[in-house]
């Protein structure tokens, strides 16, 4: 690493124009060219598609809450219509299994599309690029701004585009500590400036992340920071649909006038603009082959087809295609024949699986819970009558968001009669404690353990119901 | 700079993991510290139990990276200054 190090000092600063104090390696500081085509606009399509949905669903209501509120004071997750308690953190699980598994499904068929299009690192960078460059310009101005010395025109434009980014951040930062505290209440702390320390505090927290990662590290992220691109490449096989630059059709490249035959000169088609290393926001060059900081944007394949526009060559000399496919000469029939595969079928069944779980399980769902816990003072005692009682504590809990009246029995012994409350009616998504006691006369059951059951059922709907084993213990 | 985010980083990741985990599983509310309940509310919990977590998985970060160094980095520090 310090020789690659020594040799990129070397080159001057010819070659390095800016060169930032260094996080992880000697690093050049990208100045990305935008671009505009078909996958750009894929990826401004699922900007906007994320990003409303990110800063729009904690400001929706929904039964007079917010419809989307991981309450962790509370410790319960909102969304729309369900109420998650810890006990439901089964589904936390399999919702990170199906995550984790769509991720290798998708990998596998088509690269990083996750980095590429959706992920917040690429989004946000997105954003930060589009206010940079409205700020400061194209590349070129940006690149004349940045070497040229600070002067009162400079000193305002930096500062209005740090301004800007600085306004996005906090509004970030609101908006994510927004999905963790009511958000309108937030507000009201924001307009008389009351926030409680740790909410200010992690509000700033997430602003500055959002700036650092967005304005300041952007594919320093991305190569050094994240831990999907170091093990992406297991996913990958010889039939997965990669951002490929075709060397055979390109090479050798070089410049040329335009409408003069490149085979003629020798040459391939690829003109050696060098526009798809100037629009690469990792700043590597596809021509290189597959490198694994190739983030799979295909703002490359956007600038090139543009630039195959021009020249009157057919588009896709850099294109989504396959390793197997640039090497026998495939078309796109051929590549998607091979889109099914042992790979994609054993994730993809899993993944269809593991989503019927969680579909089925949130269907069935009960929204009623009850646990129960003995008496630990006395296991038993005889009263009057000549019975014995042993008691319980139970929590109850109404997991839906209306208040619900629920009748306590006990079964599963002869005799067996309760004391305690035979109805109970519980508040909207709150647990309940109760005291019961169960009764049986002595001499009904022998001494030592026996099974019964503690049900409780909702008054309005008999399929709300629970039946709860517990221990009955008759002394001898 | 580098070896500081060396240590911070992945901490970070990892304790961002353990807290979410542990905080799933046990109620903050019902934490005892020094025999006495937690009084805090529970954001503070949260909070302080991160920055615990971080703390814990950046000092074992520290130890990987203290004992990753090769003997000629033990023996002859000065030839590695600024690396």
């Amino acid at each position: 690493m310090s020789d690659q190090a020594t040799s990129r000092e070397a080159q001057g600063p010819a070659a390095a124009p800016t060169q930032e104090e260094s996080l992880y390696a000697v690093r050049q500081k990208v100045y990305v060219r935008a671009v505009s085509g078909l996958f750009a606009k894929w990826r401004w399509g699922l900007v906007w598609f994320t990003q409303l949905l990110f800063y729009g669903l904690c400001w929706i209501p929904w039964n007079g809450r917010q419809a989307v509120l991981f309450h962790v004071v509370e410790r319960k997750f909102y969304i729309f219509g369900w109420v998650f308690w810890p006990q439901d953190v089964f589904f936390l699980a399999i919702l990170l299994i199906i995550s984790a598994y769509a991720l290798f499904f998708f990998t596998a068929i088509a690269g990083r599309l996750w980095c590429g299009y959706a992920c917040p690192q690429t989004v946000y960078t997105e954003i930060f690029m589009w206010i940079e460059q409205k700020i400061e310009g194209d590349r070129n101005k940006r690149m004349k701004l940045d070497k040229s010395d600070m002067s009162g025109r400079k000193a305002r434009v930096k500062g209005l585009k740090y301004a800007a980014w600085i306004a996005l951040s906090l509004w970030t930062g609101f908006t994510f500590v927004g999905y963790f505290t009511p958000i309108r209440e937030l507000v009201q702390s924001a307009l008389t400036l009351s926030f409680g320390p740790w909410e200010l505090f992690w509000i700033l927290f997430y602003s500055s992340f959002t700036y650092l990662m967005a304005g300041v590290m952007r594919e320093q992220v991305c190569k050094y920071m994240c831990p999907y691109a170091r093990f992406q490449g297991v996913m990958f096989d010889p039939d997965t649909l990669v951002i490929t630059y075709d060397e055979e059709r390109g090479e050798p490249r070089g410049a040329r006038k335009k409408g003069v035959e490149p085979r003629a000169l020798g040459k391939g088609d690829c003109v050696d603009c060098g526009i798809c290393v100037q629009v690469c926001p990792t700043g590597i060059d596809i021509r290189d082959g597959m490198q694994y900081e190739c983030i799979g944007c295909a703002a490359c394949i956007d600038a090139c087809d543009q630039v195959m526009e021009k020249m009157n060559y057919p588009k896709g000399l850099i294109r989504y295609s396959t390793e197997n496919a640039v090497k026998k000469h495939w078309g796109m029939k051929e590549i998607l024949a091979h889109v099914m595969r042992p790979r994609t079928l054993i994730y993809g069944t899993i993944l269809g699986v593991v989503t019927l779980a969680f579909v089925w399980g949130l269907a069935t769902r009960s929204p009623l819970r009850v646990d129960i816990i003995r008496d630990r003072a006395s296991l038993a005692r005889e009263v009057a009558d000549g019975y014995i009682e042993n008691a319980y504590r139970l929590q109850v809990m109404n997991m839906t968001e209306a208040p619900r009246s629920f009748a306590l029995t006990l079964e599963g012994a002869e005799g067996l009669r309760m004391v305690g409350p035979e109805t109970i009616e519980i508040g909207p998504a709150t647990t309940q404690a109760v005291t019961i006691q169960a009764q049986i006369p002595y001499g009904v059951l022998e001494p030592g353990s026996h099974g019964i059951h503690v049900v409780v059922q909702a008054l309005d709907n008999a399929k709300v119901r629970v039946k709860e084993h517990t221990t009955f213990i008759m002394p001898r | 700079m580098n070896k500081l985010i060396e240590v911070l980083w992945p901490s970070f990741l990892v304790a961002g993991l353990a807290e979410i985990v542990f905080f799933t599983v046990i109620n903050p509310q019902e934490l005892y510290f020094f025999g006495e309940p937690v009084r805090v509310s529970a954001i503070a919990t949260y909070s302080i139990g991160f920055f615990g977590f971080w703390l814990i998985c950046g000092a074992s970060s520290l130890t990987t990276l203290f004992f990753q160094r090769g003997s000629e980095e033990i023996n002859h520090p000065e030839r590695f200054q600024d690396s």
